[in-house]
Order: C-alpha cells, then structure tokens, then sequence
C-alpha cells in the first residue's frame, strides 16, 4: 500500500496570481494537497503573458517559463467570476474546499460576495486565506505592493547594500517567496486547529509584515537601546557587525569563462571566519604568506581595526582563483566560505543539489516533453512529499475533471455553461 | 510576567504541541514561530547558554548571557532549560524529555546527535510519534553536507547574492542582506516541514525525521533567476534595487525633496488610467506642463517603454518626485494605485498607523527583571480565531529548569542539586 502523501484529502481552492500566492499553494500541492487554480480566460495569470516566454521557443499561455515554475502540483481551471453563472460555480466549489486562498486586491471576494463570513455560509469551516501587501485590516488596506514595494517598507531593502552607498536592496521579489511561505505555514496551523476543532477561520497575511517579522534584532536595538539602525557605517554591507568578526566579506575571483549568456563576469567567493582557530587554519590554508604573521592581524580585534587591509590582502590571494576553487581549498580546512554562485551555478555545476534530487524532471503537460525544475527543500524520512506530482496546468486543462468529477455536473450543464462563455 | 492587550482565553492554534528546542543561532526562529502559535516550545541550552545569547546586539551594550537581543526576539513565549546533553545523564534525561514530546528541533552538523545516542534512529524507538526536525546548512546527505557555513555563505551559495547588488558601482560586490536572513528563509522551511510532519502524524499516528536544507531553501527562494536558467539558459545581472534582468531596466530609486529614497514602481505608468491620473496630480502642484499631450497618451497605449519620449516621461516624474517628500509621494502614488514606498530603515515603521495601531504590529513586551517593557515586531499574519499571542518573554538562562525537572519530570530537590553541581544543568 502506498503511503498517503501529508495534505492528502485537502482541497484548496487558489484565485492566486504572480508569485507570492502561488508560491503558497505550490507548496500545499507538493505535499498532496489538491489544489484547483481558478483562472478566467481573459484574466489569466499575467505570468502566462509576462515576463519570460517561450518553452521551446514558442511563445503562448502555455509555455511561460515564469508560470511553469510557480504553479506546478496544481489543477487548472477558468471560470468567469463577472458572469453569474460563473460565480455560481464558483460559489459550489468553495463548498467542497478546505482552504480558500488568493492575492487579489483587499476588496475582489467582498465584491463577489465572498468575504468570509460568506465563505462561511457555504462552507462552515473554511479556512480562508488572504495575501496582500498591507493586509485586509486597516487604513491602507487599499495600497498596493510589488516585491521591491514591500522590501522597500520593511526594512529589507536598506539593511542590504555598502555603507556610504544608496541601499543594494533585493535583486527580486524576495517578499513575494517569503508572503508565500508565511501563508503556508498559517494556513498549516490552521488546518491542525480545524483537525483539532472543526473550526476555520480567517488568515489576513500582508507581506510588507512578512519582512517586517524578520528585521526583529535590528527593531529591538532601537526601541530597547535607543540606536536606530539608519546610521553611518549601515547597513554594513558583507561584513558581519554581529558577531562582530573579520574576515568576513565577499572577494574578488578569477572571472567566468564558462558563462554562455553575456560577457565572461567578475566572480566572488564569501569567506567567515569566526573564531582565532578558524583564522589560523585558514592562514595555513592560503600558504601562510608573510602578512598574515603581522600583528595587526594577530587576534579578532585587530583584525577588525585593520579590516580594509586585511581584506585587500586576502583578496590578493582569492582573485587568480576561480571562485569553487577557493571555497574547496578553504572548506577542506574546515574554514566557512561559499562561491557566490549564479543560477548556472547551481543547476549545472552544484553536485550538493544534484545528489538530493532537488533538481527533478517532469513533464510538461503541452508538449509531452520532460524538463528541469527545482523542488521542495525538505526530505521527509516516512512519507512521499515535498515531490512534484505533476507540470503546471495549460489554461483551463482541467475544467472537464473538476466540474465532472469533483463536483459531479453532467455533460449537458458543461456544455450550457460553455455556450454562456462562463469558461 | 505575561502581557498582552490579547485576551488570554483565546485559544491558540498550536496548544496542544511540545517541542524541545535544540536549534543554535541558525534555527531558532523555528521555535519561535511555534511557540508565538501557542506550543510550549522548551529551549535545551548548553549550561553556559544557547549560541545566541553571546552574540549583540546587548541590552545596554552590555555583554550577558541574558542581555542578547537576538536571542530575545528570536525566544518569545519560550522556556529556557540548560542541560548538557554531551554527558551521560544529559543523553539520558533527553531520553526521557523525548517521552512527551511532539517535535525535537535541532541544528547541529549532520551526525552529531547520532554521535552522542540522541539521533533520530534512537529517539524515535522511544516515541514513534515524535517528529524530529533537522535544519541545517546543506542537509544530511550529500557531497556537502560536512561544509561549514555562515548566513552570508548560505546566502551566496544559495543565489540570493548573485541577483542582488549594484549595476551603478562598476565591479562591485553581489549583496547580502544584513540580519541572518538566510538562516530564516530556511526556518520557514522548517515549520512548513514540521507542521506538514505534525498533520501527517495525527492522520497516521506516523513521526518522523525532516530535513531541511538552508542552501536548498535559499536556491528556491530567487523568483526569476531559476526559470531564467531551465527555460532559457541565461544569468540575469544584478541591478540597483531592483529586479536582476536580461538585459538592463532604467533605475527605480528616487530622491524626495526630503533627501529621502523613494522605491518607485511602474514608472511611467504602463496603465493609461494610472496615467492621466499622474498628470493630474502633477498638474495639481504645477509640474505637468507638456504631459497632457496627446502623444504620450497614445505611447502609453501601445505600451511603449523605451525610446526618447519615455525617457522624458521618467525624467519629468524624476523631477517631481524631487519636489515632493518622500511621504506624500508614498501616499500620494499609492492613492492612484501605484505601489510605491519609501525605503525605510526597520525601526521606521514603529511610528506607522496602519502596522501599529490598526493591526498591532508591535506588542509592548514587559521585562520584569528589567522593570521596562519594550516595543517587538509582532504577528506575521492575523489569524482571526487563534491570534498570535505574546504571553511571556525571552526566558532567563535556565529561568524553568525548577518547573521543567522537578514539576514535570518529578526529580527530586536533591537530584536537582547533584544535577547542578556536576554541571549537567
């Protein structure tokens, strides 16, 4: 008999769009959840249209290589929510759902006649999740967040970049991912409160919050000791202020032949030392050259006053090396460091990834072919999940199942609704 | 010791749970995040205190094993038991803790606790219910699973860095975001994986092992750059705040008349209602001269973003963002449906309504021994039937070792001293 996967039996019903909500329910599909992706054709998800385009060099719905990657696991169907026959529909399905979850707009369900309490007449305990930059509750309930907009106002794009410089920020949609793994992990709560007593309820995420929630340290020194993270020398770029240790920094290598898209690039290898064992091994580690006998690098302090010089010296030795070359040299002296690797880098040259079957092939579900996409990661010793069970669906790919089999209407309704143009 | 405007006979989603915490600085904000969800989460520390607490920032700058703010934030609504679990009796009280446990969280390089009789194999034979949840930089398998690491390593292995950085400061380096960020994309690995274990396990009466890796959990958190790689074969390039790209975009980061870095988006706007209502708010303050021309109308249309019209448009809203301060441009977009923001520093947001008065972002947090209460970030969502709940503080080192040995594991008080004096807690 084979195992039950962990979210087996649930049902969610996912109006989520672009990253953050179908990162979230990428993950409950992954781990057995059935997940019905409600799109309506002339609303689609605007990542079917955008940003990349064109598996296997044809562009169309179907072959946005942005969609494939976010909406995997999932069923696909359209239904037209501005048609009252389409909203009917809609309305049966959240009946026999679990969870409901979207990132439209804090006023869209309302307006269809599904907020919660709603929700709640035709399914008593749903668990209704809902994704949006500032949340449904309060006075900017209507303000509207990309990635970089949310990064911007938590804290996380000022706490990335050199001193002295303008923020570095987020190079993509971090808080996209993070809303959508917060979402996960409350709607996950909330389905072991429901087990426990048949009670829904309401989760309101908002994903400026999601960063917000992560920048607790640097909060605390200004409210409990006055020090307010804006001030000279922050944020404090590679450098590590706690604990307060050097080396610790990213280092100039030799550059990349190997990478085919653009010109060969300037590569970098991050090393942390953190302890005066560590500084020994790695001194040992790069030949022991002469400076590094020096008494201004001879303990962690000194070190620290002498940092721009320490770091010009160990970047003599990293920048004829290849940026993997430095990170095995130090790494097999027991010394923390990593090349900064590109995403060429890990899918084709990470043997780490590789050998836990991150990578995974599937099958694209329109032109029957297999590709490479990246999975969950988490292993489970007991249980088949964290697997992708199936390639994104082409738009409306399941309508006939969802409609025949989940809620059991009969060729002749199916067609009715066709001709009413509710698909 | 508890605060909190929540009333205290709400029920909690995860009352119910009983985790022993063994994290050190990379997995702790697992525990948290359960323990603010209502389980009786019981950090075991080392006699000489859990990792955290000797790294700053310090109450008052001043180094102690209980004045570490990371420690603080990252231990709310915690317990706090030392035990050296590297002595026989530690190894064998563990065993014994496992009994009534739910969830073991640990950190430690792969193979540790096996190497001191406390791996999974073990512990599961004495509770088969019992989940046990691994996070650590690599995973247990594999190549690297031996490596060492830091967040910033995690962070450049995993991609992060390779997208984020400057396109302006020629042969600068790729960023990492300061504030151990890394390890806590892999923490929300960690209760995903931990709660899916937990649902499974009440469906199965199954426990079992998860593990979660950091550098996967980081190399799947970097939106474009995979897909960029498995459908097209290129590397995007890093640029200035904001999105990495095939090929360059214009800039995104503006000055108010503040001096302050306002996050523009969508500029200028692709839709032509979020146009027209622009212009009007720029001719409201006499900066729209030649803007209502008709022509850009039309470009907006079509959907032109490049050429020299566009780049008078962006220099145009470049110059008025430049009159305005960095709040009323916020606002003032946000009101026409454009997602700006200024770029803040964390303890900006302190002061804003919305967070903190209309969502109670920020709960007061008393510190009796301290006679203060201070202001913490609060719930990462509104839950409405079982909110998150601050009911006690980050624990003094040891504070429960009383209540959790004698009360709950019924040694008595001369064990307790013995315990004490050979410095097993």
């Amino acid at each position: 008999m084979t195992k039950p996967l962990p979210l087996e039996g649930i049902r969610v019903l996912d109006f989520t769009h672009i990253v953050a909500g179908p990162q979230c329910t990428r993950i409950l599909g992954d781990m057995g959840a059935q997940v019905i992706k409600v799109e309506q054709g002339q609303a689609m998800d605007v990542t079917r249209s955008a940003m990349l385009g064109g598996i296997g060099g044809i562009p169309g719905p179907n072959r946005s290589g942005m969609f494939e990657y976010f909406n995997r696991s999932k069923l696909g169907i359209t239904v037209n929510a501005l048609m009252p026959a389409g909203l009917e529909l809609i309305k049966r399905l959240v009946g026999v759902s679990d969870i409901v979850i979207e990132n439209f707009s804090s006023r869209v369900l309302e307006r269809w006649g599904l907020s919660y309490e709603e929700q709640c007449e035709l399914k008593k305990d749903i668990i209704y999740v809902s994704i949006t930059g500032f949340g449904h509750i309060g006075r900017y309930r209507d303000y509207s967040t990309w990635g970089p907009t949310a990064q911007a106002l938590s804290g996380l794009t000022f706490m990335s970049g050199l001193p002295g410089e303008r923020p570095a920020g987020w190079g993509y949609s971090f808080l996209d991912h993070t809303a959508g793994y917060n979402a996960a992990i409350a709607t996950l709560m909330a389905l072991h409160h429901r087990n426990r007593t048949g009670e829904g309820q309401w989760l309101d995420v908002s994903q400026v919050e999601s960063g917000m929630v992560l920048t607790g340290p640097a909060v605390l020194d200004y409210t409990v000791n006055g020090r307010p993270y804006r001030r000279a020398g922050n944020p404090p770029g590679n450098r590590s202020t706690h604990p307060r240790v050097a080396p610790h920094n990213t280092y100039r290598c030799a550059g990349d032949d190997e990478i085919v898209s653009g010109e060969p690039r300037r590569r970098w290898c991050a090393i942390s030392i953190f302890t005066e064992e560590d500084w020994g091994n790695f001194c040992v580690a790069i030949g022991s050259p002469a400076w590094t006998n020096d008494p201004k690098f001879s303990s962690n302090v000194d070190r620290i006053l002498n940092e721009d010089e320490l770091d010009r010296l160990i970047e003599e030795w990293t920048i004829d090396k290849m940026p993997h070359e430095v990170m095995y040299r130090l790494q097999s002296a027991g010394i923390a460091a990593g090349a900064v690797q590109t995403n060429e880098d890990k899918i084709v040259r990470d043997p780490q990834l590789r050998s836990r079957e991150f990578i995974q092939k599937v099958v694209h579900r329109e032109i029957n072919e297999p590709f490479e996409t990246d999975s969950l990661p988490i292993k489970f010793s007991h249980t088949e999940g964290a697997k992708i069970r199936q390639a994104s669906p082409p738009l409306g790919a399941d309508n006939e199942y969802v409609l025949k089999e989940i809620l059991g209407m009969s060729d002749e309704e199916i067609t009715e609704m066709a001709e009413q143009a509710v698909f | 010791m508890t605060i909190s405007s929540n009333s205290q006979t709400q029920p909690m989603a995860l009352e119910d749970m009983v985790v022993l915490d063994l994290t050190d600085e990379k997995g702790m904000y697992v525990g948290k995040m359960l323990a603010d969800m209502g389980a009786r989460v019981t950090i075991v520390e080392p006699p000489e205190g859990h990792p955290a607490r000797h790294i700053g920032p310090f109450y008052q700058d001043k180094p102690d094993p209980n004045n570490s703010l990371l420690f603080w934030y990252n231990s709310t609504n915690k317990e706090s038991i030392t035990l050296d679990i590297t002595t026989a009796k530690g190894v064998q009280l563990m065993k014994e803790m496992v009994k009534k446990a739910d969830v073991v969280l640990e950190s430690f390089q792969p193979g540790y606790l096996d190497s001191l009789g406390l791996g999974y194999e073990t512990l599961s034979k004495i509770n088969p219910r019992l989940i046990m949840t691994s996070l650590t930089l690599f995973g247990q398998t594999g190549p690297y699973r031996d490596l060492k690491g830091s967040d910033l390593v995690s962070m450049a292995m995993g991609g992060p860095m390779a997208s984020s950085g400057y396109d302006t400061l020629p042969d600068s380096p790729p960023m990492c975001c300061d504030g151990w960020i890394g390890y806590a994309t892999g923490c929300n690995f960690a209760v995903i994986g931990t709660m899916t274990a937990v649902l499974y396990r009440d469906m199965t009466d199954q426990g079992q092992w998860v593990d979660v890796s950091i550098h996967e959990a980081l190399s799947c958190t970097t939106e474009a750059a995979m897909p960029n790689w498995f459908f097209d074969r290129k590397v995007p390039m890093r640029q200035t705040g904001r999105h990495h790209g095939l090929t360059p975009t214009p800039s995104t980061q503006y000055v108010s008349s503040d001096g302050k870095l306002v996050n523009g988006f969508d500029i200028p706007p692709r839709s032509l209602d979020r146009w027209n209502r622009l212009v009007e708010w720029m001719d409201e303050k006499g900066m729209a001269e030649g803007l209502k021309d008709d022509k850009y109308r039309e470009l907006i249309s079509q959907g032109v973003r490049n050429g020299p019209e566009m780049d008078f448009l962006r220099d145009r809203i470049t110059e008025f963002i430049a009159s305005q301060t960095a709040d009323d441009i916020y606002h003032g977009g946000q009101k026409i449906r454009l997602a700006w923001a200024v770029i803040r520093s964390p303890e900006e947001n302190l002061d804003d309504e919305h967070f903190r008065d209309d969502r109670g972002f920020f709960p007061q947090v008393e510190h009796p021994e301290l006679g203060k209460s201070f202001a913490y970030p609060g719930a990462p969502a509104i839950f409405s039937r079982t909110p998150w709940q601050m009911r006690r503080r980050p624990p003094l080192l040891g504070e429960d070792n009383e209540k959790f040995f004698s009360d709950d594991m019924g040694l008595s008080q001369d064990e307790l001293v013995i315990l004490r004096e050979s410095r097993v807690i």
